[in-house]
């Protein structure tokens, strides 16, 4: 039995109600526990002067998967310039926009993070995706498996097949890829690509199935609301990063019917059609959407400018993209007639007009958007920007003289322009623990995540308070993984091997045969008789973590 | 690896569904008989030549291990002594080279930990084909496509300098598997003879693969270019005209029968194919299709990219990390004598020894290899994913990672377990 006692740090804890209160945070054997202030532990830590948080939750960051060491293997001369800081405990890795894996973890873990989610696993790729995951050390991980552009849903769709069907077939593509949630990425439009389509708009007809997109949006919607998953269907919306897609955005708010959908990287759905560039932000026009529906969630995707890479599973408007690659160069793939991906490094400019305006608009949804649990910090790691300009990130959304002295930076019609001039709202240090640790957590149905409450588990982040909050969440003092100290002064002391969360649904497992039929027997690019990872298998993947299942119950609609 | 779907082994005369780790494709609808005399293995229904011989090698499966099955020097020692041994001699080098690295992604993760404390140069015994492709994708990119894609979608099959019926017997068998693809589905050879293949057609125009790759991407990007009329007409310029015209068009190539010289020709083959498929890409859709990575090469390039960030072909080490696809070329480190010890991994194949040289070795393979490995080497017999031991794979198309079973108990460790109680026996 080991306990440790934080101290007098002002604690942050909105799940719990806990807004700056000045009290201790005890741990009993890897949990939050209520521990007599009388009663002697094993280690005492003095946090006066700290702020408390629960260790933060990334539910949308690339962390793992084909898509992500394609983007390693790309870019050897970025990699190469990651200078690495040895340490007893670290193995050698670069980090970078495409860190590896144990990079990773470690860096997280010294921003004060103890989770990430994986949000577009490939069903064929499910275990490249655990595996890579189980090698990230330190946090607990999942993955969303992607759907709505496998040929045997789209095909099953356009034979008007029963919701049942569906549903079961979402329910078992969830139990064999071992995945905690659903993603829907370009509704229909990665097939479409493939039948040499090269727009799709959510009311167009796919020009193989003549299905929709707002049809598949609304098959998977309420497949997964059938289902009972504690995260809704997330949701990367058509026509990614053109101007105008504000349109397409609304749309497929729309196409939910009032069904619960997450609405990921909105920054790059949030685009207007108007002024003499023809592309201007639509960043009012979301968040007043987003605040008129209960039903919806976002994370934003904001922008940082400098060298990254995006990688994603829109094998369509990547290609579209490609001329922009900088470095001229880009990974493309068509994949199992069930996904695709396209990889294609990026650099953000202050002086480009287009960036400038992507970085403005994520910060005006952060800001207008009124319910902090509904909307979820993200960089959309590395698309957007890595996950290591996170405190960065934070201190442009608390400290608005800090955003206007960035804004004046930037393309000098953008600066004059933008609505972020106007915007006053400087967010606290609660909206900040909500955007990143008890919305994501009540987003994924995560318990005891999240939050500092007695049980919950141990995950904490304790920061010595100051004005500069991007030096505040650059280097905590002490973070605790279940308990464990891992993190002390900012640096990693600790490697533990992290949990794996996946969803446990009800579903009739008669699809099994069907599915198995359809495909000759060889279901996500395998035999049938290895389609579904088993808990065994999941383990050796994941490095001998902790497997860590949610169940679920099915609800009716 | 821990063992994964419910396994079982083999009863004499039983068959067994099986997934073959012999070739980059991983068939996994293959099924085993176990013999009951002599014990051997046999492919029921004998689709695959290869693996059938794979198979036939692998000789008296399941035997009693002999007491002392390791080896330090000449002499007989058992599987701790020799990891003991071997611990002692990895310590004394100052530039140890990681070779062979047949394994998987278990073994890769194993090996990756002890190359960081050793400071170790690591490279697939395939690294010079597996470089060409990985130099090609880092100079330019790549649009890829997977099995089940070819399959169902290709109308047009461009095999440049491979037939793949020689190569990899398995392939066209596994298009034709699940139901036919495109009816109007053509195959065209260049530079290659194809075994079977009454309606293919063979393409020889260029001087190598090379030449006709460039005159083809030409053809393609420039259709009625007055500046090529030597082009005009001949068998480059039809196919050039059938790739803008077909639906999905993907291009076979295959690493190994890529040309090793002049050194820049393999990269700038696979190059060429990726500009003509970016090129189609603009109007029609067209990918390209890669063989190789089998004996564990994609498994390990895979496992060291996530971990470390970069590919094989890497020095790995506490205080850096180089990734170098020229200088880190294993076969040139040795006959330049710019390491001083050589630990071999070949868990699949017990004819791939390594290398003869003088440097002082540590070799891990099938029992089946101690007599080719030299006198003065420490061998440790290891299990093979897939026959003794379970594992995972990564297929051809780099996508899928197939799991493999084990065939027959066996008493016999994994490279992850040896090289794991090695690294513990130098703390």
């Amino acid at each position: 039995m080991s306990t440790l006692r934080i101290k007098g740090g002002r604690v942050f804890d909105p799940a719990n109600g806990i807004n700056g209160t000045v009290q201790d945070v005890a741990v009993r054997d890897g949990r939050i526990a209520a521990i007599d202030p009388r009663e002697r532990v094993d280690e005492e830590i003095d946090a006066s002067g700290c702020i408390v948080m629960a260790g933060g939750i990334d539910l949308h960051s690339h962390i793992g998967g084909g898509k992500v060491n394609l983007a390693r293997l790309l870019l050897p001369e970025l990699q190469r310039q990651q200078t690495l800081r040895s340490s007893a405990v670290e193995l050698p890795s670069c980090g970078g926009c495409a860190p590896g894996t144990l990079a990773t973890g470690y860096r997280y873990a010294e921003m004060g993070y103890t989770s990430a989610f994986e949000p577009a696993m490939v069903g064929a790729n499910a275990r490249q995706a655990h595996l890579e995951m189980g090698d990230v050390p330190i946090l607990d991980h999942g993955a969303y498996v992607m759907l709505g552009n496998d040929e045997l849903m789209l095909q099953w769709l356009a034979e008007g097949a029963d919701p049942q069907q569906v549903r079961d077939y979402v329910g078992w593509t969830i139990h064999a890829t071992k995945a905690i949630g659903v993603k829907v990425v370009n509704p229909a439009g990665i097939s479409a690509f493939k039948f040499n389509q090269r727009k799709l708009d959510v009311d167009e007809p796919h020009v193989h199935w003549q299905i929709t997109p707002r049809q598949v949006i609304a098959a998977l919607a309420r497949a997964v609301h059938e289902l009972g998953l504690a995260h809704p269907l997330h949701i990367h919306a058509s026509n990614l990063g053109a101007a105008g897609n504000i349109a397409s955005t609304l749309a497929t708010i729309a196409a939910l019917d009032g069904l619960r959908g997450h609405l990921t990287h909105v920054q790059f759905h949030s685009y207007g059609s108007e002024g003499p560039k023809k592309f201007s932000s639509a960043a009012l026009a979301l968040a007043e959407a987003v605040n008129a529906h209960p039903n919806v969630s976002i994370d934003v995707g904001q922008i940082l400018f400098g060298q990254t890479v995006t990688a994603s599973g829109d094998t369509m408007r990547q290609h579209a993209n490609a001329g922009y690659a900088s470095p001229r160069k880009w990974v493309g793939a068509d994949i199992e007639a069930n996904a695709g991906c396209g990889v294609l490094p990026f650099r953000y400019r202050e002086q480009s007009y287009v960036n400038a305006l992507q970085w403005s608009i994520g910060l005006e949804l952060f800001l207008l958007v009124n319910d902090p649990w509904r909307i979820v910090l993200t960089t959309d790691h590395p698309n957007g920007a890595p996950f290591t300009s996170y405190p960065h990130l934070i201190r442009l959304l608390m400290d608005k003289p800090f955003r206007d002295e960035q804004l004046a930076r930037l393309h000098p019609e953008v600066a004059a322009q933008s609505a972020l001039r106007e915007i006053k709202r400087e967010l606290t240090l609660s909206e900040i623990a909500i955007m990143t640790r008890a919305a994501p957590a009540k987003l994924l149905g995560l318990a005891d995540r999240g939050q500092l409450g007695v049980g919950a588990a141990a995950d904490v982040a304790v920061y010595r308070e100051q004005a500069d909050a991007e030096a505040m969440f650059s280097s905590p003092l002490l973070v605790l993984k279940d308990g464990e100290p891992v993190v002390r002064q900012g640096r990693v002391i600790a490697t533990p091997v992290g949990g794996v969360h996946f969803a446990q649904v009800a579903f009739d497992s008669q699809i099994e045969d069907r599915i198995a039929r359809a495909t000759h027997d060889h279901p996500l690019g395998v035999h049938r008789r290895y389609a579904v990872i088993g808990h065994d298998e999941l383990c050796a993947c994941c490095n001998s973590g902790r497997l860590l299942p949610s169940a679920f119950e099915a609800q009716a609609l | 690896m821990a063992a994964m779907n419910p396994s079982s082994s083999a009863a004499a005369g039983q068959s067994m569904a099986w997934t073959c780790p012999f070739c980059c494709l991983l068939c996994d609808d293959l099924q085993v008989r176990m013999l009951a005399i002599p014990g051997a293995l046999c492919l029921a229904g004998g689709e695959c030549r290869d693996a059938a011989e794979a198979l036939a090698a692998w000789g008296d499966a399941g035997a009693p291990l002999p007491e002392l099955p390791a080896r330090i020097g000449a002499s007989a020692a058992s599987i701790d002594d020799a990891v003991q041994a071997a611990a002692e001699r990895l310590s004394r080098w100052r530039q140890p080279l990681f070779g062979g690295l047949g394994t998987d992604v278990a073994g890769a993760r194993a090996l990756y930990r002890l190359a960081a404390r050793t400071g170790a140069i690591c490279d697939h015994a395939a690294g010079r084909s597996l470089m060409h492709a990985v130099r090609a994708l880092q100079d330019r990119g790549a649009f890829t496509t997977t099995l089940i894609e070819l399959r169902s979608r290709a109308d047009l099959i461009v095999c440049a300098g491979t037939a793949p019926d020689g190569a990899l017997p398995g392939l066209w068998r596994r298009l034709g598997r699940d139901g036919p693809g495109p009816a109007d589905r053509r195959i065209v050879y260049l530079h290659a003879t194809p075994i079977h293949g009454t309606e293919a057609t063979n393409i020889r125009q260029g001087a190598d693969l090379l030449a006709s790759l460039q005159m083809l991407a030409a053809a393609v990007q420039r259709p009625g270019d007055a500046l090529l009329p030597a082009l005009q007409g001949t068998p480059l310029a039809e196919l050039a005209t059938a790739l803008r015209a077909a639906r999905y068009a993907v291009f076979v190539w295959e690493a190994a029968a890529l040309p090793d010289e002049p050194s820049d020709a393999g990269a700038l083959v696979v190059e060429t194919i990726h500009r003509i498929v970016n090129h189609l890409n603009l109007h029609t859709r067209a990918a390209m299709f890669g063989l190789g990575g089998a004996d564990g090469a994609f498994a390990v390039n895979q496992t060291f990219t996530w971990l470390a960030g970069v590919p094989l072909r890497s020095r790995i080490a506490a205080d850096v990390l180089q990734h170098d696809p020229w200088r880190f070329d294993a076969q040139r480190l040795i006959e330049r004598g710019a390491v001083d010890g050589l630990l071999w991994i070949s868990s699949f194949r017990a004819d791939q020894p390594p290398p003869a040289s003088d440097l002082p070795k540590i070799v891990l393979g099938p029992l089946a290899m101690a007599p080719a490995v030299e006198a003065d080497a420490i061998f440790i017999p290891v299990a093979t994913p897939g026959i003794d031991a379970p594992g995972h794979l990564f297929r051809t198309d780099s996508v899928v990672a197939v799991p493999l079973e084990p065939l027959f108990a066996s008493e016999l460790p994994g490279v992850d377990a040896v090289i794991a109680r090695i690294h513990q026996a130098m703390k």
